[in-house]
């Protein structure tokens, strides 16, 4: 494959020196066929493709354009011998690339296309992928027919992509995407527990009530809670609890938390646990 | 090996974030399109029913800047276009319809084309070896099916192809060597003629070769007359296709006589024209349905005058039926055939008459009512309709006039207009609205008189001003409701004045017809107005060195090539007004470029001669300046310029087989918000940021596969300061080049083999380097701190040179681009965008800088750091994004530039560009960071501060309530 680009790579330059006898060179023409209606289409729509989308063939020293036609083809006429880039432009889907090679039959196989003069051209079609080396090639395109394609030469399909978004969407005010916010959920799970809790203490019976309300005097959380409407355990040492400490352990440990510090303390606590 | 596609898709994914798309609702809102054709030409417009059975027609144009085009009549809108050439053309090209048929014919240079007149799709494509010399329809062939004759030009012979209207093959083809001059061909019923010219310039005799229409066999030549008769080819007014009796109708250069044959006939009649004809037209209809009659249009230098002939089918003579009265003024002529019924329309300045083609009596009659003072129809084409069962009649007429607009008029309206003159624009410039000046005078008086009198004037100024209280406070309950809506506030009737975001600026366009546009980019491009600068002879265009802005006077000067100048004034005021003062194009092309220098009064353009001397210089030119200029061999010359006086510095003389392609310098606006790069180590790269650089790009062909050489010039010294060579670069295509801060980019068509022979590419190419003080970070190199640098100063030792390092890296592109042009923004804090257009695409992309970033890593992931400072892994290829196309769905055609400016918000960079279509926009690289934009959802802020208050009205009792029952119930 190496030899191959090396002297298309001559081929190109040459072709334009010669301009002039380009005509002369063995030529051939090669179609793409679009599909009707790109996959998920479902518009019925015969022209989905807008009349600008065109194809162009490419390679060293020339391009060629051809427009998109009636018939949902390209048609490229009078390729001559290369190795050609097949970009498909369109306004509203993107198509693969592909790599177009125009050779001479090399073994006597039987031509392809409307080959004028003594060199029978064989085209072949691959996928191929920008940024990555020219012969790195994906699958063959598959040939194909079509129904009144008689001097198009050889036919190959397009492969859509996708349709082209242009547009950035732009997020929307909703008060669903609000209540999805969890700050919003804890406020509101929080709100619930404020506003719910009292209704739920005085439809309690009055033994499971009194028991509730023991048990809340307790934990001392709850005089956190509370604010300063409610009153707090007396003896309540609120460092010592943040600390993780209770208040009955606290008499116990604090000489030596005071000598020897955080490390110490906590050696202090396991041995007498 | 392959990369699958999945991937690439990914990166598309993760790309987005460095791409500020177009939301949906700032179409037309931040940008606006002039989708435009051209200015149709007299022989490629017509009428047309694209439907055999449909009523509706449409219109038919291939423009002079090679778009091919389908206009809704009655709206003006476009239905399709095609641009036949890929870029814009110098006029030319031929169209043709067959009657009742639902397809064009088309050609241009060597090729011939068929198009779907409905949906403007290619029924065929067909190239050929010679230039096409004209293009008709067959109406009658044997077997019912429309063909084309095409007459080329091939190497000094004459070809004559007859086309299949179907598949566009070949079905005879008529070859003669003879050496004439191939000039039209006509056909009636049964025979092809081809008309070409015989004998040496300024003596021809026409020569007619007829050939059967069913074999392509010739069948007789004559010669029409005797003596060489025609001076030149165009003296051949017309020649009729498609009549029963075709016609061939010519002048001798003094145009005195009109000489008309009949095809086939071999006598030719004489008519006299009237005295002091300058030009003469021919209408006649083409279908053979019609009646063989004709109308010739004279014109004089004072008014217009024609007469209508009749030919006699049995016997071919010619007679003259009827003549129009002579009027003054400008007039055009139209035809419009409904079957064996030839009308003519007239429109002259005031009214639109028309008449039969069999005698002279007024069929209808309708005074102009236009908005302009004055309407001159150059040519046209109308349609005439009899209203059924009436004797009244209705006719609706496309014309172009003479301030290049194309218009529609019906029965004496104008229905729309379109401003077919921005097309083929030359040269466009931004320009601030200029500030009222009195207002700039009365604070400078008040700065130098003494405090009490400046006080005392200050209040007096301010009690004069509170006479706009009112209309301003008028206006506020609709301002706000259009700020809080999103509506926008007509400025119809407000002063044009600059708004506090910068977006209000004026763009001035020059086009190669000669006509100067001021468009409003503030408010979609409107065009404020328009005025010819100068009439331009048939095929001259006007050709500009260099277009230059004054934003503090509203003044824009043009220097042409054709020692014009044209000096634009913005007059400021409530009625917008432009004053053009232009100097007209004289003698031969003498200018290469124009030269921005500064001098005491600001900085002015001069003009450079094609030898590169510069022309004009004054001795108000501030000294120490460098012009660099193109010399006679097509050098680069440094031009140091003082007292008046220039002499060479430096000449850059590229090797043999190499020449320039594409010159890049850093724009004039080029703010530079950090004199370094911070890496993600907190190091710093320092920028080489030396305004004194030129980008050169040149082609070396001097080995069989070209190669792109890229210099870096230091333009006070000429020294190179860095160049690249890229080897297998297609000359052919595109080879641009932009350059910006401490950047340059360039673009091509590459085609190599990677060094170490492991991969070879092929395809567009894109190529983004850096430069930096040095290779390593916190090292400012030999200069350091150093406050001041010369460029020509010595170098002691070797590795002295303060030559930047250059940091490059190549990307592979998915479609071409061309016409590079960088984002500019006020301060340079923005991250920037390579503007290009997409000739294929057809739309303006915007590559964000990040992506096109040298330091990229390759072969790996990022680092921590790296990440940090925003570079993302390195892949050889950029896709182009659709979400990063600035044109989004518009199909914009046919862009030779785009220019950028900055605006006053610091996020905003305003664009636009010309060429064939027009567009305008706002981009912002680094989104809107410092403006609210549409997205600003003011009616959803204002309800959740109207809920959030309706909340704490009603919750505020409740706790309140809460709180005394909990001090006053019982403890717990």
């Amino acid at each position: 494959m190496q030899l191959v680009t090396i002297t298309l790579a001559f081929l190109g330059s040459a072709s334009t020196a010669l301009a002039a006898l380009a005509q002369h060179l063995p030529q051939t023409s090669i179609t793409i066929s679009l599909p009707s209606a790109p996959p998920g289409d479902v518009s019925g729509k015969l022209f989905v493709f807008p009349p600008s989308t065109h194809g162009t063939l490419s390679t060293f020293g020339q391009t060629k354009s051809a427009p998109l036609s009636v018939a949902n083809t390209l048609v490229f006429r009078n390729v001559t011998q290369g190795s050609y880039l097949l970009d498909i432009h369109c306004a509203t889907h993107a198509f693969a690339p592909l790599r177009v090679d125009v050779a001479p039959t090399l073994d006597g196989v039987l031509e392809e296309g409307d080959g004028h003069g003594n060199v029978k051209l064989e085209v072949k079609a691959w996928q191929t992928y920008r940024g990555n080396d020219w012969d790195n090639k994906g699958e063959e395109a598959p040939r194909q027919t079509l129904k009144n394609g008689r001097d198009g030469g050889v036919v190959f399909g397009a492969k859509v992509l996708g349709e082209k978004g242009y547009f950035m969407e732009r997020s929307k005010f909703s008060i669903l995407s609000i209540l999805r916010n969890p700050m919003i959920l804890l406020g509101l799970v929080s709100m619930v527990i404020f506003l719910g809790m009292p209704k739920l203490v005085e439809n309690m019976d009055p033994e499971m009530r009194a028991e509730w309300e023991e048990n809340q005097k307790k934990n001392p959380m709850n005089a956190l809670m509370g604010g300063g409407g409610a009153p707090a355990a007396p003896n309540f040492d609120m460092a010592a609890f943040l600390a993780g400490t209770s208040a009955k352990k606290e008499e116990s440990s604090g000489d030596a938390a005071a000598s020897t510090g955080g490390g110490a303390q906590q050696g202090g606590k396991k041995r007498r646990g | 090996m392959h990369l699958p596609t999945q991937l690439s898709a990914l990166l598309l994914v993760a790309l987005p974030s460095a791409v500020r798309a177009v939301f949906q609702d700032e179409v037309g809102h931040i940008d606006y399109h002039y989708e435009l054709l051209g200015l149709p030409q007299r022989e490629t417009t017509f009428f047309h029913k694209p439907r055999r059975d449909d009523k509706a027609s449409l219109l038919y144009t291939l423009s002079d800047v090679g778009v091919l085009g389908a206009v809704n009549p009655s709206s003006g809108a476009i239905l399709w276009r095609q641009l036949l050439n890929g870029t814009i053309t110098d006029g030319g090209g031929f169209l043709r319809a067959g009657e009742g048929q639902n397809w064009l014919a088309s050609a241009y240079g060597q090729s011939v084309h068929a198009w779907d007149a409905v949906n403007g799709r290619n029924k065929f494509w067909m190239d050929f070896a010679g230039e096409v010399k004209d293009l008709e329809v067959m109406e009658m062939t044997e077997n019912n099916r429309k063909d084309i004759l095409a007459l080329f030009d091939e190497n000094e012979s004459t070809v004559l192809r007859r086309l299949s209207g179907n598949d566009g093959r070949v079905v005879w083809e008529y070859m003669e060597t003879s050496g004439d001059v191939p000039l039209q061909v006509s056909t009636n019923v049964e025979k092809v003629f081809v008309i070409s010219l015989r004998g040496s310039a300024g003596a021809y005799n026409l020569k007619v070769t007829i050939l059967d229409a069913l074999s392509g066999k010739r069948e007789d030549e004559l010669v029409l007359g005797t003596k060489a008769d025609v001076h030149d080819k165009d003296d051949v007014i017309l020649v009729g296709a498609n009549s029963a009796a075709p016609i061939i109708a010519w002048t001798d250069d003094t145009r005195q006589q009109l000489r008309v044959s009949v095809l086939g006939q071999k006598t030719r009649q004489e008519f006299a024209l009237p005295a002091d004809t300058i030009s003469v037209e021919i209408h006649a209809p083409h279908i053979v349905q019609s009646q063989p009659h004709f109308l010739v249009h004279s014109k004089t230098s004072t008014g217009h005058t024609a007469e209508v002939y009749h030919v006699n089918l049995r016997t071919n003579v010619i007679t003259k039926a009827y003549q129009l009265p002579f009027t003054s003024g400008p007039g055009a002529f139209s035809t419009s055939s409904n079957g064996a019924n030839v009308y003519f329309t007239r429109i002259t300045d005031e009214e639109l008459v028309i008449f039969s083609s069999t005698s002279d009596t007024v069929l209808g009659r309708w005074p102009l009512k236009t908005t302009e003072s004055r309407l001159v129809a150059l040519h046209g084409v109308s349609e005439v309709v009899k209203k059924a069962g009436t004797d009244s009649y209705a006719v609706r007429s496309a014309a172009v006039t003479d301030t290049d607009e194309w218009i529609l008029i019906r029965n004496g309206d104008v229905v729309w207009s379109r401003p077919e003159g921005l097309t083929g624009a030359v040269a466009a410039t931004f320009v601030e609205i200029p500030e009222s000046e009195n207002l700039a005078k009365t604070l400078e008086q008040e700065a130098h008189s003494n405090p009490l009198e400046a006080y005392i004037h200050r209040v007096k100024r301010h009690l004069e001003d509170l006479q706009y209280l009112p209309t301003y406070l008028k206006n506020i309950p609709t301002r706000l409701m259009s700020s809080i809506l999103g509506t926008e506030v007509s400025s119809h009737d407000v002063k044009l004045a600059r708004d506090t975001f910068g977006f209000h600026k004026l763009v001035v366009l020059a086009t190669r017809r000669g006509m100067i546009y001021v468009l409003d980019a503030g408010d979609h491009g409107k065009i404020l107005a328009s005025k010819r600068v100068f009439d331009l002879p048939t095929g001259q265009k006007w050709a500009v060195a260099g277009i230059k802005a004054d934003d503090s006077t509203g003044i824009v000067t043009i220097l042409g090539t054709n020692n014009d100048e044209t000096t634009v004034k913005i007059l400021p005021g409530t009625s917008f007004n432009i004053e053009v003062l232009s100097k007209g194009p004289e003698g031969s092309p003498a200018t290469q470029s124009a030269a921005l220098l500064n001098t005491v009064s600001g900085p002015r353009l001069f003009p450079v001669g094609l030898d590169g001397e510069l022309q004009g210089l004054t001795s108000d030119i501030l000294p120490n300046q460098v012009a660099v200029v193109r010399g006679s061999d097509k050098e680069l010359k440094g031009v140091a310029i003082a007292d008046g006086k220039q002499t060479v510095s430096w000449t850059f003389v590229l090797p043999k087989f190499q020449r320039i392609v594409d010159i890049a310098a850093r724009p004039p606006h080029d703010a530079v918000a950090s004199i370094g790069r911070v890496l993600g180590d907190r190091t710093v790269k320092y920028k080489y940021l030396n305004p004194n650089t030129l980008v050169v790009a040149a082609v070396d062909e001097s080995t069989k596969i070209p190669s792109l050489v890229i210099y870096l010039l230091d333009t006070v010294s000429g020294q190179i300061l860095a160049s690249s060579k890229h080897e297998g670069v297609d000359p052919n295509k595109h080879i641009e080049c932009a350059m910006a801060e401490n950047w340059f980019t360039c673009t091509y068509f590459g085609q190599y083999r990677l060094r170490d022979g492991a991969q070879s590419l092929k395809g567009y190419q894109i190529v983004v380097s850096d430069l930096y003080e040095t290779d390593k970070p916190n090292d400012r190199g030999v200069l350091g701190d150093a406050e001041n640098f010369s460029s020509l100063g010595p170098i002691d030792a070797p590795g002295d040179v303060p030559l930047p390092s250059v940091v490059s890296q190549t990307f592979i592109l998915s479609a071409p681009i061309s016409a590079l042009e960088v984002t500019q923004t006020r301060q340079g804090i923005t991250s920037r965008q390579v503007l290009a257009y997409l000739p294929e695409n057809h739309g303006i992309v915007g590559i964000p800088r990040m992506v096109l970033e040298p330091r990229r890593p390759v072969g790996r992931d990022p680092t921590a750091a790296e990440a940090e400072e925003g570079l993302i892994k390195y892949h050889p290829a950029i896709e182009i994004d659709p979400k990063s196309v600035h044109t989004h769905e518009r199909d914009v055609i046919g862009v030779q530039k785009i220019i950028a400016a900055p605006a006053v918000v610091e996020s905003t960079s305003l664009v636009f560009a010309y060429g064939i279509d027009v567009f305008g926009s706002r981009v912002a690289p680094s989104f809107l960071f410092d403006i609210l934009g549409k997205g600003f959802n003011k009616v959803t802020l204002i309800g959740t501060v109207l809920a959030i208050t309706a909340g704490v009205m009603i919750l505020s009792p409740m706790v309140r309530r809460k709180q005394i029952n909990a001090l006053w119930g019982a403890p717990m």
